[in-house]
Order: structure tokens, then sequence, then C-alpha cells
């Protein structure tokens, strides 16, 4: 039924040809809006009539438009497949095996991608090296860096890489012609293609030389080992097969050589049928590897000079003609006898770099018959040579090289002169630098070609000679960059892609007809194939007299690499920057380290603020004629007339200003001698530092950390070395761990799995990589050096450092224990706050515990943190109202709370704070909003996923299958996971293993997290 | 009451020959009469200090507890120091007015109403900072047990926390009404005097129909000795649950069986020394001498001595036990309270809260109008810096040495106590000039017994 009804408004409308009648019918608004003018002329605005009709009209036009513009949504930027990848599954995720060589570390990895994205490094299982250490666990972040070049550039100008290439082709060829001298800069490959691309390239352009550079140089080393065994390469060790180290200044757990020898070294370092490794380091810093011996002396570097010509005078027989101190002459002699019995299970290290020290040392290993060392199976990720490099330095400053080609090296911030260096660079007729972010070198270099990633690269790899490994990308280039290798190739006419030519390279040549997917797929392919090396006998005569000659009087500068930072190359990493230093705690800094006397001595000073937090004046650190100013640590073990100092710090370019922390210590490399004869004065300026750990004692509560000595744990009773606490129960002395003290009421875990996590107190090396894997799998925020300052630090898994206040930690209980009286009490506790002055130290991990009856969950008003059926104490996020009862009451002080907002804020403007930044979220995980409580989840996500899977699949788990961060980062083995209802599991070995203990056991809470009592050789 | 006989020995407690009339007259006096500059300029500072406070409550709520100087270790400091403070000065108004009341101590009558009036705006002032020290105030209202549709999602019974909440909230609504009821026949008084007609109208609001009938004091009376005998055990339980924050934690300094009695006894401590600072300031400006005479004074002062000698025993009493233990953890937690980086903490306590009020045994000292200012300002200082010593020394070195650090507060912490100390002011000033100060009612009732011109007639007798 329409509806026809016609309403009139008027009898005109009648009379159909009245033209007004018409208007209004096909205008619903008889009268223009006189907009034109209205707006026309500004002089004849105020003339206008726009009268109150026009003005609603305004009003309503513009109020509609402007709340229609307001409407509009957010712009989501998520583009859907067109055509959806065949592996890519949104919520799975997909592991592609590859490696990492950039220079300093090396290593094959495995990486965990999301929806197309890295997000995850782990280690390789497949592979015999060790798995990532901290650095490499934080290499994906390095990737995420929005910071970083995005494309080829000339003189700071982006361009084409058609253009890019098609110009230095030119210019090669043009200085080819007029055989000008060119130089290829590089990091150390050791990856046959490369080099093959190098040789090529080096064929064609027969002006271009190319040379080697490591920054921090093993070049020394390299040279004993040639001129002992005829080969330019670095032995490899493998400590799990040792009984007896000796180290002098090697730090071979961080970066000696390269690193990659914590491995096996834990496995040497836990008692098994009662034997276990004895470990003496004799070095001038307080190295993490000094802090795992069983017995450190600390020597400055020219004492230790002389203390390694007398071992190899006890060994060899060879008369050196050194006077010692007798005490430690005694010592030695002893250890040098211990040596020769070690039957082939001794091993003698040294990381002075000197070419004699380095060749003695090969030459003790050679008299001992050391079966550690392998001189058959070569490290090949060092191959720097400090003369080549210096020399094309001091050419290119004279100005008789007219190029320079540079890739993976940064000498602009490495080396020593860099200043005059610099200058020389700019006025090179060719330099071109490959390079990721504008470091100092990209900054002045002509040419800049933008590299990717080694995430976003194809490549291959030689860790170990035998050992090949291949590199691929695991995502499409963020950036419009193009490998080393492949504008190379472009230089050299080739029209082959870098890829082809790798695939073609290892089929001919390493893989003979085997699979080149399955190499792919594994990452690594072993060739075990041996070509013997022969032992040179060369006479040490006048190397004796020259290293003894070397010797110095006065203060001495070591500089060493740390943990989080290396080389440098990471510094705008601000998950490394944030990580704090094992040994100091400090992180976002670097500093000189001092040994307490020589600081009173000095002026040099560590002071605390009322909020705790540290403070130092600087120091003066002359060398030559060049100083350096450096705040101050003052460092327990360091030895006295020695001081400590990092590389990495002190990036003044490609760095967000946040993130260019400390001093540049390659200033003071002079002739790559990591030490330097220093004279230093105090500067009486306040730095601020920001450590996470203030209180660096036990204060001797030996229950915190149990220890015992091979000796007591071989022969006496558990008891006596894992004492567990009693208490008074009716008047009988009662065991804490007895249920009859337990005021609670037991739930019923033995259905399900039951998670627990065992930490080895012996394999644990300190070394952090833990940290790191756990700060990138639970998205935990970076906070900024100010927060951490404050004692704000995000870490859910942090490592506690202790020193002992006496010589070692026993005699510190003993101290404690033989206090009588109240004014006894107060004085020994007072000297107890401050370490010895060679301290034993020790690493303890610590996370949430995930207590059975846990103090936090009683208190949570909102019920936020309750526990969980596997054993987990579980922390809900979004019920959090954020009263922090729980971190107060908790013994382990694990909680973390979200101070501000972490994320999209910029006060704390890092990877959270950026679009590119925050792709490296784990999205398996919720990211923490401002006022909530987190910590520790015992990876839930993963345990998850890892029972959905064999749900999915319908078999059981197996052990080994339920991993955390922390366990599946940890290469020394000390951090085992597993599922204790598994009865087959090596988590409940270990739970029953007398060694296991519980942290704070006293207070009741039963956690899930033990620890293995720490047993030292000594 | 049924006698207007008292023994002589007992001093007046209303003095200067009043008269029933006097006292109505005194008492509305404040109320009717205009501010002097005094009152404004005292005023004008407390509103500034409560306006800074809502700033720096603002701030935080905007940019996050961060803006605080808490830390990992030290997750409670000035905010729950400043909270249980406040709480603990709240106790002194219902032992005065309900336990004295059961105890038929006369000498309550004039320092009840502003006793009681004190004890509910500290309350205010407590009850705010365990919501604004929560990272999400926001959701504060989850601490309460409201059903919701988020399936079993509830509160947790066993946090302290939250007897917290029913402890205050109960102890907030039983003063006020126990205050009201006491007000009753008091505004009556005022709306019968006032003369200005919207005045008239208020007061006949609050005074809820207060005839004056005989019906209406027997209901009265009733209704006090009820809400007394419900105040009293809340008296005791209030601070005993505050303490259970602590006691029922495994903090060692934290974890103290001694807790609640300690913590009550120190409630009423800064209690009375609160209600001494704030009287003796009234009785001057307001002149109720005759009413607040050094005779309330000097008893009030007891009560801060006794209460202080056993607030001291707990404090030796800890000290042994932490000894007698044998727990290290422990043993050290008070090792460190008196020698530790915090130890001008724990002497700054221990100077204010045992040694000070020990003068009190001097008559001499006790009878002084200024020494006793000067005490109760001490004692209400020593007794913040007692709840320091327990939260802030006690967390910041506990079981791990590797989590030790310290406490420093920022401008934020220190604003936001001010402005509490602003607002209670506040309130307190717009108390004194427009509620009866003194319950008139009740004095009128002992001033046969008690006023010295009848004390007087009856001794020439």
């Amino acid at each position: 039924m329409g509806n026809h009804k016609k309403y009139w408004k008027s009898e005109i409308e009648l009379s159909s040809d009245n033209e007004m009648v018409h208007k209004l019918r096909d205008n619903e608004f008889v009268n223009e809006l006189p907009i034109d003018n209205f707006l026309e002329n500004k002089e004849t605005l105020k003339d206008t009539n726009t009268n109150r009709r026009d003005f609603l009209k305004y009003l309503g036009f513009s109020t509609a438009a402007a709340t229609l513009a307001s409407c509009e949504g957010p712009v989501n930027k998520s583009i859907p497949y067109v055509v959806q990848p065949e592996q890519i599954r949104p919520g799975i995720s997909n592991f592609y095996a590859t490696s990492i060589s950039d220079g300093f570390d090396f290593a094959n990895v495995l990486v965990k991608t999301r929806e197309g994205r890295p997000i995850k490094i782990e280690k390789n299982s497949k592979s015999e090296d060790q798995g990532p250490n901290a650095r490499i666990q934080a290499s994906v972040l390095s990737m995420y860096d929005s910071s970083r070049i995005q494309g080829p550039t000339m003189d700071g100008q982006d361009i084409s890489w058609e253009l890019f290439n098609l110009n230095i082709s030119a210019q090669l060829q043009a200085m080819q012609a007029s055989d000008k001298r060119i130089v290829l800069l590089t990091q150390t490959f050791s990856s046959p293609t490369t080099e093959s691309i190098i040789k090529e390239f080096v064929n064609k352009y027969s002006n271009v030389e190319h040379v080697v550079y490591d920054s921090i140089s093993e070049s020394k080393s390299l040279d004993a080992f040639e001129i002992l065994y005829g080969k330019r390469a670095l032995p490899t060790y493998d400590f799990s097969k040792s009984d007896m180290i000796v180290s002098f200044d090697a730090d071979f757990l961080v970066d000696w050589q390269g690193g990659g020898f914590s491995k096996g070294y834990s496995k040497s370092r836990v008692p098994k049928n009662g034997k276990m490794s004895k470990h003496y380091q004799f070095e001038a810093n307080m190295s993490l590897t000094g802090a795992n011996a069983d017995v450190r002396i600390p020597l400055k570097p020219s004492i230790q000079k002389l203390a390694l010509l007398k071992i190899y005078e006890y060994i060899s027989g060879e008369n050196v003609n050194v006077k010692l101190e007798d005490e430690l002459d005694g010592k030695i002699k002893k250890l040098a006898s211990d040596l020769k019995k070690s039957s082939g299970k001794g091993v003698f290290i040294t990381g002075i770099s000197d070419v004699n020290a380095q060749l003695i040392a090969l030459k003790i290993n050679h008299l001992i018959n050391s079966k550690v060392i392998n001189i058959n199976k070569l490290s090949l990720i060092r191959n720097g040579n400090d003369t080549k490099v210096d020399k094309v330095v001091k050419d290119v400053i004279n100005k008789s090289v007219d190029g320079l080609i540079m890739c993976g090296v940064n000498p602009s911030y490495s080396l020593p002169n860099s200043n005059v260096f610099n200058e020389a660079l700019k006025s090179l007729e060719l330099s071109v630098s490959f390079s990721m972010n504008n470091t100092e070198t990209a900054m002045l270099s002509k040419w800049v070609a933008a590299t990717p990633h080694y995430l976003e690269s194809w490549g291959d790899l030689e860790i170990k000679s035998g050992n090949y490994s291949l590199i691929q990308p695991t995502i499409k280039p963020l950036f419009d960059t193009k490998q080393f290798q492949e504008v190379l190739l472009n230089w050299i006419d080739s029209n082959d892609l870098y890829y082809d030519y790798l695939k073609l390279y290892w089929n001919n040549r390493i893989l003979k007809g085997l699979s080149w997917n399955q190499a792919l797929h594994d990452g690594v392919y072993n060739l075990k194939s041996v070509n013997p090396l022969q032992y040179i006998n060369v006479s040490l005569g006048n190397r004796i007299n020259e290293l003894k000659n070397s010797v110095n009087e006065g203060f001495e500068l070591s500089l060493y690499s740390k943990v989080s930072m290396g080389d440098g190359k990471q510094a705008n990493n601000p998950w490394l920057q944030e990580m704090p230093d094992p040994l100091t705690r400090v992180s976002w800094d670097n500093y000189l380290t001092v040994s307490k006397s020589d600081a009173e001595r000095l002026g040099l000073k560590n002071t605390y603020e009322s909020n705790g937090a540290l403070n130092s004046n600087y120091a003066k650190v002359l060398v030559n004629d060049q100083f350096i100013k450096v705040p101050v640590v003052i460092q327990p073990g360091q030895a006295k007339g020695s001081f400590g100092l990092s590389f990495g710090y002190g990036r003044t370019s490609g760095v967000k200003n946040e993130l260019q922390t400390g001093v540049n210590g390659f200033q003071v490399y002079n002739q790559f001698d990591s030490t330097q004869s220093v004279e230093i004065e105090v500067i009486n300026e306040v730095h601020e530092f920001a450590c996470v750990q203030l209180h660096n004692t036990l204060m001797g509560r030996g229950d915190i950390i149990k220890e015992t000595t091979l000796e007591i744990f071989n022969t006496k009773d558990v008891g006596e070395w894992n004492h567990v606490p009693r208490v008074s129960l009716n008047h009988i002395a009662t065991p804490v761990t007895s249920p009859d003290v337990d005021i609670w009421e037991k739930f019923d875990s033995s259905i399900g799995h039951h998670f627990n996590l065992s930490i080895d107190l012996n394999a644990c090396t300190g070394c952090g990589a833990c940290v790191i894997s756990c700060h990138a799998e639970n998205n935990v925020p970076v906070v900024g050096k100010s927060e951490v300052r404050r004692s704000r630090d995000m870490h859910w898994l942090r490592i506690d450092r202790y020193y002992s206040s006496e010589e070692t930690f026993f005699e510190d209980n003993q101290t404690k224990d033989d206090i009588s009286g109240l004014g006894e009490a107060l004085s020994v506790f007072g000297k107890m706050e401050n370490p010895s002055e060679n301290p034993q130290v020790v690493f303890q991990p610590v996370m949430c515990q995930h207590c059975n009856q846990a103090p936090c969950e009683t208190v949570c008003p909102v019920a936020a943190t309750s526990h969980g059926k596997q054993g987990q104490n579980h922390m809900a996020y979004n019920r959090c109202v954020g009263t922090r009862y729980c971190a107060n009451n908790c013994p382990y002080k694990v909680r973390r709370f979200n101070w501000f907002l972490y994320n999209n804020n910029n006060e704390f403007d890092f990877n959270m704070n950026d679009d590119l930044g925050k792709m490296v979220l784990n999205p398996d995980v919720v990211v923490r909003s401002r006022g909530v409580m987190e910590k520790c989840s015992m990876c839930i996500q993963k345990t998850q996923k890892t029972i959905l899977n064999a749900k999915l699949e319908r078999r059981v788990i197996e052990d080994g299958e339920f991993q955390t961060a922390c366990s599946l980062a940890c290469d020394s083995g000390a951090i085992v996971f597993g599922d204790v209802n598994d009865k087959e599991s090596e988590v409940l070995k270990l739970k029953k293993d007398d060694r296991m203990y519980h942290l704070l056991e006293s207070v009741g809470t039963e956690p899930n997290v033990m620890y293995q009592v720490k047993v030292r050789n000594t | 009451m049924s006698s207007h006989y008292e023994a002589p020995i007992r001093k007046p407690l209303v003095t200067g020959n009043k008269s029933y009339h006097d006292v109505s007259v005194d008492i509305s006096a404040a109320i009717e009469g205009k501010a002097n500059k005094q009152w404004w300029i005292v005023f004008s500072i407390a509103l500034a200090a409560f306006l800074w406070g809502i700033g720096c409550i603002i701030y935080t709520i905007s940019t996050g507890i961060g803006v605080w100087g808490l830390n990992k270790t030290v997750g409670w400091a000035w905010d729950i120091t400043n909270f249980v403070w406040w709480i603990g000065i709240g106790h002194a108004g219902t032992l005065i007015s309900a336990v004295l009341l059961l105890f038929r101590q006369k000498w309550r009558m004039a320092i009840n109403r502003s006793a009681e009036a004190m004890t509910i705006f500290s309350v205010i002032q407590a009850a705010l900072f365990p919501l604004i020290h929560m990272g999400r105030p926001w959701l504060g209202y989850w601490v309460l047990p409201i059903p919701n549709a988020y399936g079993s999602l509830w509160v947790n019974f066993n946090s302290p926390l939250l007897w917290d909440v029913f402890a205050i909230s109960t102890y907030l609504s039983v003063s006020l009404v126990f205050w009201w009821t006491g007000l009753l026949p008091d505004l009556a008084m005022i709306r019968d005097r006032a003369v200005k007609p919207f005045q008239k109208k208020i007061y006949s609001l609050v005074s809820f129909g207060w005839s004056g009938r005989a019906k209406d004091w027997q209901r009265f009376e009733e209704v006090s000795l009820v809400l007394a005998g419900l105040a009293t055990p809340l008296v005791l339980s209030v601070h005993t649950i505050v303490s259970f924050d602590f006691a029922t934690s495994v903090i060692p300094g934290w974890h103290t069986t001694i807790f609640p009695p300690y913590f009550v006894a120190g409630a009423i401590f800064s209690g009375f020394a609160m209600v001494n600072t704030l009287l003796i300031i009234m009785r001057k400006v307001s002149n109720l001498e005759n009413y607040i005479t050094v005779q309330h004074i000097e008893l009030m002062n007891i009560v801060i001595m006794i209460t202080g000698s056993i607030v001291g025993t707990a404090y030796i009493t800890e000290l042994f036990m932490a000894w007698y233990s044998g727990v290290e953890y422990e043993q050290y937690a008070f090792l460190n309270r008196a020698t530790g980086p915090y130890w001008w903490a724990y002497w700054s306590m221990m100077t204010c809260n045992v040694f000070s009020p020990q003068l009190m045994w001097f008559k001499k000292l006790r009878t002084s109008i200024v020494f006793s200012f000067f005490i109760s300002i001490i004692v209400n200082i020593g007794m913040w810096f007692e709840r320091f010593v327990i939260i802030v020394v006690s967390l910041h070195r506990d079981y791990l040495p590797s989590s030790w650090t310290m406490f420093t507060p920022t401008f934020v912490d220190i604003g936001i106590f001010i402005g509490t100390i602003g607002f209670f002011f506040v309130l307190f000033l717009l108390y004194s000039r427009t509620f009866p100060v003194i319950a008139q009612a009740e004095v009128k009732a002992i001033l046969k017994t008690s006023g010295d011109n009848y004390k007087k007639l009856r001794d020439k007798k």
C-alpha cells in the first residue's frame, strides 16, 4: 500500500507553471549559500551580510564536518596476505638454522620467527660449537634498529644501488688504470665463499690488497701458533677433558680467542665420581673467568710475564733467570709439577698479548703433552694481522693509499689514533664503507653501502676447521640493503646472485653431492678431514729475554672486552646496555677498575647516594701523551698496580643519545696491546653509575649459597656440607623441610605436570646469556640508566654476585658464627659489608622461585597472583591493582613493578617506543601496562605450547622438551628445567641429588626452583 | 551522675564560675562570631598545603608511582608510613569517647568531641594512602567484594590488606555515627540560638529534629552506651589488623607476634599526643581554658607517659626476641635498625617515643602547657619514625644481600604527606568554626558536680 498523500503548502502550487513552484520543487534550499560572498575577500568580510540562518548553516556544516573528521578510526598498519605463504601460520613459530658472524661473535643459531618476524635467537643443537652468548641472544633486536642505514648513500645523499655500483666500478677501473693503491679492510669472515669472492675481486683489481682487521686483536696468538705449527690460526681447547687449567690473564669464559669455551669448561667443573677440574687463574683484572677459578692469584701484567717464565723454567728445565717473591715462587713450583703430572689433562693458556708469552704457553702445552689443546681442529674466527693493519693505517695517514673499502670494521672508532686516521679517511679518493649503522667510519666515508643484518642475509661460515655452517635469511631485508658479497660480485661484473654463488660453491666444494636442503635445514655440516700439523721446535732463548725486558714497574692498564658489549658493535642495543656486568653489576657504563689500596692511595672514590645509587669520581688515565677521563669502580680482586678498562663503549655515532655511554677504551689500545703502561690522576667530578647490586658481600649467610670443598664433598656426610636448617618442634630439632613443621595444607601435585628448575652453582659461570634470553622471550622492558640507578631494573632473572669478606666464604661463615656479644656483632657485621681485597666470588641466578607456599600469594588483596596446578606461581597482570605487597613479602625480591608506562612512552625511548623495535616482541607474552607487578612465569607460554603440541600429536612428552628461555640459553648446563612428575626426568634426578638445596629453606616457602651446592676444588 | 556529690579531693573540671548559660555562650561563640585574622592565616596555609598535596596526587596518578622514591626492594615507604601514622592518630578519639565513657571518666566530656572529630579527619587522611599507593588506583574498587560478571573472580580473604579495608571502613562509619549522635543535642542548641534563617535551616537539618524531650535524652543515653560498647573493641581491632599487614608477612622485622598490642599502644600514644597538640591550641584560640583545664592536659600526659612506656617495652622486647630467636636474619634486621644506614631514624624514634614521655613523671613538666605541647609534637614525630623504621628499614635489607638498597623520598612523597596534613587542618579548622567543639550538653551534665563554683559552695558547707 503506497501512500500517495500529497501535502499542499500553498494554493499557488496549483498553478504548475509558477516559477516559484518550480524552484521549490527542484531545490530544497532556495537561497544559495553566500559562501563566495562570505569568503571571497578579506577586506569586504565585515561588510557581508551573513544572516542568522546562514550562520546556523555554517555552524551545522562545520560541526558535522568536524564530527566526521574526528570519527575516523585508528589506522592499523596490518596488511593481509594476498597469497597466504605456506609456512607462515599465525600463532605458530617457525625455526630456521642460521649463523652469526659479525666479525666478533660467531655462532650457529636457531632463529624463532613468528608471522615472518625473527623474534628470538636460540642455540642450534646440531652444532658442535657453543651456543649463542648474551650479545648474540640480543642481536635480534639490533635488526629492528630504526637508526639503521636504509639504503646506499654518496656523501650522505641517498643514491640508487645501480648508480652506486656503476660509479664505484668506474672509479675502481680508473684507479686500477692509474695504478692507485686500494685497501680492502674487512673483519674476519671465516667464510669460504666470501673469501673466494674477495680473491676474485683482488684478482680482477690488481691494485687492491685485502687486509683483515680484528678490532680486538688476537694477532699475537696467531703469530705464535704460526711459528710453532706453520699455520696462522688458533688452536681449539676442549676444557671438558681437563683436570687442571692454568690460565694467565686468559678470560676464556668471555671473549679470549673469540670465546666459546664455557660449555666444555662447565662440564669439567661439575663433580663427577669425586672428580672435577682445578682451575688456577693468574690475572690483573677480576674477570668472569677468574671469578670462577678455584685459585685466583691477582698479579699485575708484568709480574704475570715473569711468573709465566718461571713456570716455563720449572716445566722445561730451561733457566730463565727470573726471581720472584718466595710465596709466589712456591705456588708456581707446585703448579708446574702438578701440570707435569697431569698426564695430558692439564692445560696452560694465556691472554697476554705478547707473541713470546703465547709461544711459551703453546710450548708448555706441548711439553706437558696436553690433550685439552687441539692443534688439528683450528679456530678460524680471528684472523687479523696487527702488522698489516698498522701498515695500512700508516699508509692511509701518509697518503700512500688512495682508496679504502671497509666492511664489518669501524676503524674510526676502534683505532687508537683514530683522530689522525679520520682526517686522512676524509681526504681519500675512494672511501667505501659497508655498514648497517651510521658508524663513525660510515659517517666519514664518501660511499656508504647499506648492508643487511645477518638475519636478512645469505652466507656461510667455517668457525672451526671442518665445521661448516650456513647463514640464511629469516626475513626479507627490511631496508634497501645489499650484502657485501653481492656488491663485490657486481663489481667484478659477475652476473651471479650471491645465493647462486653460495649454493654452487657448497654443492661443488663442500657438500659434494650431499643435499643442499638438508645442510640448509641443519645449518651446519661437519667435515671430518684432518691435516695434522707438525710441531716445529723453535728455540726461545732471545724471546725469553725480550719478554723479560717488556716488564714495567709502574701502573699498568689491562684492556678487556665486557660480556655485554664486546667490541661495541651493538652499542645501540638497549638490551645489552641494560645488561649488568656480571662482576661489577654496573649497567649502562664502562669504567676503570681499581684495587682498593690503589684507589685509597690515588684518591679515587666510590660513594653512595642517599637512595643507594653508586657514584664515583674520575680518573685521568694518561697513556703516552694522550689521556682519557674515566669513572672509577673499586674492584675487589684487582691486582695492585693494575687497572682495567673495557672496550665497546664510548660510541658516538649511529647510536641514540641515551645509549652513548661510557668511554672508548680503543683510544689507548696502542700497538693492539691490551696492556698499557699508564699514569693516573684524580679528577674530582661526580660520575653517576647505574648499578643493580649495591651490596657486594654475603654477610656470612651461608645458607643462601651453600658451598663446600671437593675434599669435604668426597669424604664427609651430606649433612656436613648440605646442612638443612633445623627448628625446634616439641624441643626436638627438626629439619625445616620436614612436613611436621609445615603449618600449611599441602596441595596434591602428583597429577599432571609439576615443573621444577634446577640451577647448578658449579656449572654456572655467570655469563648472563640467560638474562638476555629471558629479556627477549618475555618482553621485559628496558627502563634506562636513570631508572636502573634508582634500583628499578626490570630483569626477571638476575645473576647475583657475591664477594667474600674474608679470603673465602667459609671463613665468612666462621667469622659470623664466632661472634659473641653485641659489641662484637656491631663491629663484625660492619666489616663484613666490605669485600676482601682478593675475594672468592660466587654467582647465583635468581628468578621467581615459584614457591609452593608462596608468601606473595597470600597477601594480594585481589588474588592477582595465585598458584598453578603445575607448580607455577601465576601473575594475572590485568587483575593486578599494584599494591606491591607481594613484592615486599617476597623473600627473594624477584618481583618487578611497572613504575611507569614503559611502552609507547617518549620518556622511555627504547625499542618499545618504536614501531620497528616493537617487531621483536614475543606475541605469546603480553606487554605489561603501568602500575602492575610482573615476574618470571617459568615461561608458561613455552610449557603450554609443548603440552598442546604433544596433545595434538597424541604422544607423551619426553624429558627435555619442556624448556624455559633461561634453560634453553644456558649452554653450560647449569639451568635444567623439567617435570618432576616424570620419573625419568633429569630434573627429578637433580631434585634427589645430594647437592640439592632450596633457597632460604627456613622461611618455609617450598620453592620449585632449586640450587645445587657449589663445590670448590681448593 | 545521679548525685551531685564529688569528693573534694578531685579538682574541678570546669573553672571560671560557669553557669549553664555561660557554657552555651562560650561554646557557641566560635560559631556565631566572625573568624579572626589568625584563623584565616592558618586556614590559608593549610589550604595551600592541601592544594599542593592534590597537585602531587594528580601528578602521581597521571604519571605513575615511579614519581615516588620507591624501588624494587622498598615497595612501600612514605605511603604506608603515613597511612599507619594517620590511622594511629585516629585512635584517641574512640578511646576517649567510648572507653572512657564506659569507665565513667568525667574529664572526657571536655575533649571527646574534638578528639572524635580528629579521629574522623585523620582516618580520612589514612584512607587516602591505600588508594593512591596502588599502581592502578582507578581499579581500587576491586579490593571490595563486589559481585561481578567475571565468573569466580573474588577478593582474597587471606590478604591482610583486605582486612584493612574492612577494619578501616567499619571504624570510620562507627566513629562517624557515634560522633554525630553525641552532636545532636549540641547542634540543636546551636539551632535554637541561631538567628540567621540559613544557619537555622542547616542546623535544624543536621540536628535531626532534636527536641530535648526526656524520651530524646533517654534514647540518646542508650544509643551512646550501645555505640560505646561497639566502638570499644574497634579501638583494639583496627590497629591490630593494621599491624597484621606486617605481622603476617615473612620479612624479618615485620614477622613479629608482638605487633598487635604494640601497635594499639602506639596508636593510643600518638592519638593522645595529637589531641594534646590540637586542644592546647584550641583552648587558647577559642578561649576555652575554663573547660579544657590544665587538669585535662595533665591527665592526657599521664596516658601518653603510660602508653609511651608500653611502646618502649615493646621495642625492647623486639630486640630481646631477635636475640633469643637465634634466627640470623631476624638478628641482623634489628642490629641494622639500630646501627645500619638508617640508625638516625631508629634513634629518633627511640628518643621521641621512649625517652621523652618519661619526663612526664615530673609534675611540674606535665602540668606545663608549653612543655606538653612540645612533647606532643615530639611524640608525633617519633611515631612517624616508628612506622618508617618498621616499613623502610625492614625492607631495605631483608634476606638476600644482593637486593639491599636504600630509599630516598622525592618531592612528591613529601608533597603528598604535607598535603594530608593540610587537608587535616582544613577540615579541623572548618570544624572548629561550625561545630560545637565541646560536648556542651555533657559538660552541663557535670557542671554541678565538677564545676568550680558548685564545688566551692559544697566545700564551704
